[in-house]
């Protein structure tokens, strides 16, 4: 199975939105009904309906304005904190093709993947207390096509394929503009990556994570205490076994009026 | 015969009403989040009715857990106040694991059963309040659930280990202690051995005085 990357350019990105509606017609996602917010920001956030959204945000450096246009979206982790929280098998796993992907027939609505992804990225929904996400359209890659958004996309922001052949056009898009890739930690690999201009800042754009890393608080409740609850009651258990047939029970004193038995 | 009159009331109904309240929802909590935990353990959800009933029976076994805690937490905090004496049956090894000649007598409780009761109440506060938190933690502040989950499975850790030493040492380990917990009735000799304090007390009770405390 080959391993696929989602690039976005946002240098190419002009905010039509092309790929939240893709996104919405290909999961069969209804409409929200939303207002105006005060700026081109619509909807305001993504939702368990809206698994894609374009992030607005007007930015000035050196006097000059730049309005930054985000496709934001699962970044679908290479090693996902929201699966490690799971406590349901087969509502949310990883695909060998780099997709996390949520299954409702299992989620049992805990919401420990909320809390455990370090962007923000899953959601409620409150009609049925099931989670809700972009699932790299997991159904259409693995029928050869690429995700909605991505075809949707009339600028060529969005392109999808192979991990190597994408980390590669990132390379050279993110010289060619001087920008930057992001996330660009090679202990923190995701399935979503970015090619940012060169004249922001990763803290520019709202609503992504300068230092995406696994919580440490995941880390230590899944590698240490779980772990740790078989050692500390097998350990006591095999101990107090030990204790029993080595120096056996402690029996009451005995003493004169000590009757029956 | 003389069993019957050697036989003394060490606990009231209530307190094995809570004691049990508290033990069963403790360990059944225990078994159904070892189930959430251990995804190989999936015949646990299977024995509740798959995961998503067993989630609310942890939730509900969870409430029980909580409201007994509180209650046992005011019915035993007194009997679980240490005491100087306790330090020197501490330093001295108690004698549950092996003979200890010279013992500082022990009034109710000797101090390991209260250091017991003390890490129930404390392990127990920490599972109660970030389950609360887990039960919907989109309403708080990222960190703070995620601290909730860590700290839930932390205290487990603690708890869960001190839970098997207390069935070992109310059991197998002391003979004749478990029917404190089922009859409330132990035998004179057990008395004299485990609570000489308390039960000197309770010979020397003068009737009509105030109610009885045993």
């Amino acid at each position: 199975m080959a391993e696929y990357i989602k690039l976005v350019d946002v240098t190419k990105c002009t905010g039509c939105r092309g790929c939240q509606v893709a996104c919405k017609q290909w999961n069969e996602l209804p409409a929200e009904k939303t207002g105006f917010t005060g700026s081109l920001q619509n909807p305001k956030d993504l939702s368990y309906n809206t698994w894609c959204l374009i992030r607005f945000d007007e930015v000035e450096k050196k006097d000059k304005l730049n309005w930054l246009m985000r496709h934001d979206a699962c970044m679908h982790c290479e090693t996902p904190a929201c699966v490690k929280a799971c406590p349901s098998p087969g509502a949310l796993f990883k695909t060998p093709e780099g997709a996390v992907v949520h299954d409702t027939n299992y989620c049992i609505g805990c919401k420990s993947c909320i809390v455990a992804c370090p962007f923000d990225i899953p959601r409620n929904n409150p009609a049925i207390e099931k989670m809700a996400k972009c699932s790299l359209c997991y159904d259409r890659i693995t029928d050869g096509k690429k995700p909605a958004c991505v075809t949707a996309c009339p600028t060529g922001c969005l392109s999808f394929g192979s991990k190597d052949a994408m980390l590669m056009a990132a390379e050279k898009r993110a010289e060619q503009i001087k920008g930057f890739i992001y996330p660009n930690n090679p202990k923190y690999e995701t399935h979503l990556m970015y090619i940012m201009p060169g004249t922001v800042e990763i803290t520019d754009f709202s609503h992504t994570n300068p230092n995406p890393k696994m919580p440490a608080t995941i880390l230590w409740w899944k590698n240490l205490f779980k772990p740790l609850t078989l050692i500390g009651i097998g350990g006591v258990a095999g101990a107090a076994f030990l204790h029993y047939i080595i120096k056996g029970p402690h029996r009451v004193h005995e003493k004169k009026e000590e009757g029956g038995e | 015969m003389s069993a019957h009159e050697n036989l003394i009331k060490v606990t009231d109904a209530e307190e094995r009403i809570v004691h049990w309240l508290l033990a069963g929802s403790c360990l059944f909590c225990l078994i159904t989040g070892l189930g959430f935990m251990f995804h190989s353990w999936s015949f646990i959800a299977t024995l509740f009715g798959g995961y998503y009933a067993m989630k609310w029976m942890h939730i509900f076994s969870g409430i029980v857990f909580m409201a007994s805690l509180v209650y046992s937490y005011f019915m035993w905090k007194k009997d679980c106040e240490f005491e100087p004496s306790d330090l020197q049956w501490v330093l001295k090894g108690g004698g549950y694991l092996w003979e200890v000649k010279d013992l500082p007598p022990v009034y109710k409780y000797n101090a390991g059963q209260k250091a017991f009761f003390w890490i129930l109440v404390a392990c127990g506060a920490v599972i109660v309040i970030s389950g609360l938190i887990m039960w919907n933690p989109v309403f708080y502040p990222v960190i703070a659930a995620r601290f909730a989950y860590m700290l839930h499975a932390g205290a487990v850790v603690v708890l869960g280990s001190f839970i098997v030493v207390h069935i070992y040492l109310g059991t197998a380990g002391n003979p004749g202690t478990v029917t404190a917990m089922f009859t409330g009735q132990v035998t004179r000799a057990w008395c004299e051995t485990h609570c000489p304090r308390w039960l000197a007390e309770r010979d020397n009770y003068k009737p009509g005085q105030e109610k009885e405390t045993a």
